[in-house]
């Protein structure tokens, strides 16, 4: 009985101690505010926070996180809404943006339709010397439909507007800020709707971002990240190592199946945007033949040289779509290695013992072409045609390129930061910068994808235009590198497909 | 010594002047930064635009005076790249730059003396041997070799100091041995040879003779004369040495002028790199004529009429 008893009372208990426990359950909040802290090991760090003066894409792709644009891109690579709910094409020339209501900026000023006219005349003012007008050359001008309704109207039509307006060129400012702190100001002292604020930066020593604890999309995980600047891949790589960084980028291609061994360390490839190619000067004969043109296509080893210079961390590609963009048809394959094709198309063509030509290269840009161009000449040696290697200094190539004066043959590289085929595409047949390629079926082709606003819609139709691409071989095709983050087991991170380093899902584990 | 002095400020001017037409015009032959600063998209067309916007179009002489008509007042302009005062940029950096740059001095001044000392006065022996191989081998080994290699053992594999950066006493250890070693190198050779050298004169041995202590003998009479050469060596090195700055500056992201200068060169940032060129050349001209004052205060029988 007694015992009984006991058990009973043992168990009410039990019972009042549970229900006492859900109760306090109830009352906690249901997300987990910010917390821990982060140190990132960066090649580069950004060189302003003025959205409208950035330089390369090593800013662009840091500074989001402070800010946001008016559409966004999820961890596919999808455009996604953000401080824009939804965005239409009224007519031709003109796209409305409806405005998500309720967001503040940093500092407490609200986001409206003012902050989106005042940021995109900014952008667009001459006065302002913005690096990135280039990219927003098509805009006219902006008008406030309502406080929340904005009208931005172009010069032509341009259907890549709502992308340009994301995190690439629209991370919108505050008004009020930007005229109270001054134009030098902004560089240092960034005031968006971002998910992280700017605490402090001391340049090529730290920056510290900390979380905004009232983000429209909600609170990040992370409460504080601390970027380094670490430039040399060698010391960045080994402050991963000895556990001073939790996360790096980018991992040069030889260390990664090292670090791969190391079971403290993880690490994440991604294809990265850069579409590697060589261009072929079409109105210089002999390749305004396309059999001269289809023949380089055929004599390159693509797959050795990925297998050889990038250890395998790359992408072979059919055209210069790369795999990560709008409409990438994998049924379209790259041309195979075959230098007896090679050398029977030649022949075809009228130069059986091949003939000579110059292939420029250069050093000190952002990745590295001298390399792989040296293996491609070697290459275009092997089936007759002697390619004079010209390597130049980065910067003392962009002027032979914007003069036209570059050889018959180059290498380039271009980062498909809009994932949309056509962006590249029109830049590589824009008959300057020694690209001179030009085709009245593929024009079309394009004009008529460029109408469609749907991308869903678009995507299909450049299926078309990777046939046309490849058989015309205006192009010798290579290929797209990974890009490798490296990682200690604490951390989560996904890397994006378009190289922004998003850090509002970085989380810690455990 | 007032006039002097005055003639050396002018001189100093002058090869300010000189370097920076070097510089201005070695950073725009290689290109201009129009190209740099535009996103990979543009088009020939809006470079063209970019660069009259800016006066990259204009004749190199037309830029040059422009930028020196500013200069002499004190405005090197805005960084392309930073879009802040250049001058104050790069004046921000140069604690650092002294600190790294000293340090490294100081070390391998500390280590030097004693070694030559040591090597003179066991001559031929095994100490001399070891202070001559550990001299050639400091000469011969590449210094970003061996900021790499330190890294990897004593902050990857031991874990006793940090990879990089710049903050507490650590931080500056591995970095200022990597410059050090090349002028400790130098330097413990030319302490030896001119020990030896005065070891043999006269006065040593009539120190000798008078029953000194040998240790006194070396250390009161032979080293404050061997030690006069090394004053003008250091000196002229300190040149080298902010050379060899910005190779471990990158190397270890060593916020100073060296990491600066160099990400201005590779950026076009002209203002930068004219600021910097500025500033460094001043600095050398400056501690040379110290050096020469010092020389002058530590051997008497040198005196400027």
């Amino acid at each position: 009985m007694n015992q009984g008893t006991m058990t009973r009372r043992a168990a009410l208990r039990v019972l009042g101690l549970t229900a006492a426990a859900a109760r306090l359950g109830a009352g906690a909040p249901v997300a987990a505010a910010p917390t821990g802290e982060v140190k990132i090991g960066l090649a580069a760090e950004p060189n302003t926070f003025d959205p409208h003066l950035t330089v390369g894409r090593n800013t662009q792709i840091f500074i989001v996180n402070v800010y946001d644009g008016l559409t966004a891109r999820d961890v596919q690579g999808n455009l996604v809404p953000a401080l824009a709910e939804s965005w239409r094409r009224l007519n031709a020339t003109t796209w409305q943006f409806t405005l998500r209501k309720g967001v503040k900026f940093h500092n407490g000023d609200d986001f409206n339709a003012d902050s989106v006219k005042f940021t995109l005349d900014r952008a667009t003012n001459p006065e302002t010397k913005a690096t990135v007008s280039s990219e927003l050359s098509t805009i006219a001008g902006t008008e406030i439909v309502d406080p929340f309704t904005v009208n931005v109207i172009t010069k032509t039509p341009d259907f890549l507007l709502p992308v340009r307006m994301g995190e690439l060129y629209g991370l919108m400012l505050s008004p009020k800020h930007t005229n109270a702190v001054g134009k030098e100001a902004i560089a240092t002292k960034p005031n968006g709707t971002g998910p992280f604020k700017l605490v402090t930066w001391a340049k090529n020593e730290r920056l510290v971002l900390e979380a905004n604890e009232n983000y429209w999309r909600g609170a990040p995980k992370v409460k504080t990240i601390v970027v380094r600047p670490i430039l040399e891949d060698a010391a960045r790589i080994a402050a991963l190592q000895a556990g001073e960084v939790d996360l790096i980028a980018p991992i040069p291609h030889v260390r990664i199946a090292e670090l791969q061994r190391n079971d403290k360390l993880v690490i994440k490839t991604i294809a990265a945007p850069r579409i590697f190619h060589v261009t072929i000067d079409v109105r210089k004969p002999p390749f305004d033949n396309v059999k001269v043109r289809q023949a380089l296509n055929y004599a390159v080893d693509v797959n050795a040289i990925l297998k050889t210079l990038y250890f395998g961390h790359g992408t072979r590609l059919a055209t210069v779509v790369d795999k990560g963009a709008l409409g990438y048809d994998p049924s379209v394959q790259p041309y195979p290695y075959d230098p007896n094709k090679a050398k029977a198309l030649l022949a075809e063509a009228g130069y059986p013992n091949g003939f000579e030509t110059e292939f420029d290269s250069f050093t000190g840009s952002i990745a590295d072409h001298s390399k792989p161009a040296e293996a491609i000449g070697g290459y275009l040696q092997k089936v007759g045609i002697r390619a004079k290697a010209n390597v130049f200094e980065f910067s003392s190539f962009g002027p032979r390129r914007v003069q036209n004066k570059t050889a018959p043959l180059f290498i380039y590289s271009i980062g498909n930061a809009y994932l949309e085929p056509s962006w590249v595409i029109r830049w590589m047949t824009q008959g300057g910068l020694g690209m001179h390629y030009k085709n009245a079926k593929l024009d079309e082709l394009l004009t008529r994808i460029e109408a469609t606003d749907d991308p869903k819609k678009r995507a299909p139709q450049y299926s078309e235009v990777q046939k046309l691409i490849k058989d015309e071989a205006p192009f010798i095709f290579l290929y797209q590198a990974d890009a490798a983050f490296g990682m200690s087991t604490r951390v989560d991170y996904t890397p994006r497909p378009d190289e922004t380093q998003w850090l509002y899902p970085l989380g810690l584990k455990g | 010594m007032r006039a002097y002095i005055a003639g050396r400020l002018a001189t100093a001017v002058l090869v300010i002047l000189g370097v920076s037409i070097v510089s201005f015009f070695l950073t725009f032959l290689t290109g201009d930064p129009a190209e740099i600063m535009l996103p990979p998209g543009a088009t020939a067309a809006q470079i063209e635009k970019f660069r009259a916007e800016w006066g990259f179009d204009d004749p190199i002489i037309v830029q040059y005076w422009r930028f020196l008509k500013r200069a002499v007042h004190g405005d090197f302009g805005i960084s392309l790249r930073h879009g802040q005062q250049s001058l104050p940029l790069i004046a921000a950096r140069l604690p650092a730059t002294l600190q790294l740059t000293v340090t490294a001095m100081l070390l391998a001044i500390a280590l030097a003396v004693p070694l030559g000392v040591l090597a003179a006065t066991h001559r031929g022996g095994p100490i001399d041997l070891l202070a001559m191989g550990v001299a050639l081998v400091g000469q011969s080994v590449p210094n970003f070799w061996l900021a790499i290699m330190m890294i990897l053992l004593f902050a990857v594999s031991w874990g006793l100091l940090p990879t990089s950066g710049r903050g507490g006493v650590a931080h500056v250890v591995m970095p200022a041995a990597a410059i050090a070693i090349n002028l400790m190198a130098l330097l413990t050779r030319l302490v030896r040879s001119t020990m030896i050298e005065m070891l043999s004169e006269d006065y040593v041995r009539t120190a000798r003779a008078k029953g000194l202590r040998e240790l006194f003998v070396t250390s009161r009479h032979a080293l404050p004369n061997a030690l006069i050469p090394l004053v003008t060596v250091v000196g002229l090195q300190f040149g080298y040495i902010l050379g060899g700055a910005v190779v471990i500056e990158t190397i270890f992201t060593w916020p100073g002028v060296g990491l600066f200068t160099i990400q201005a060169i590779l950026n076009r940032d002209y203002p930068v790199v004219q600021a910097s060129v500025f500033i460094l050349a001043t600095a050398v001209v400056l501690i040379n004529l110290t050096v020469d004052l010092l020389y002058v205060w530590l051997d008497p029988r040198i005196r400027v009429t």
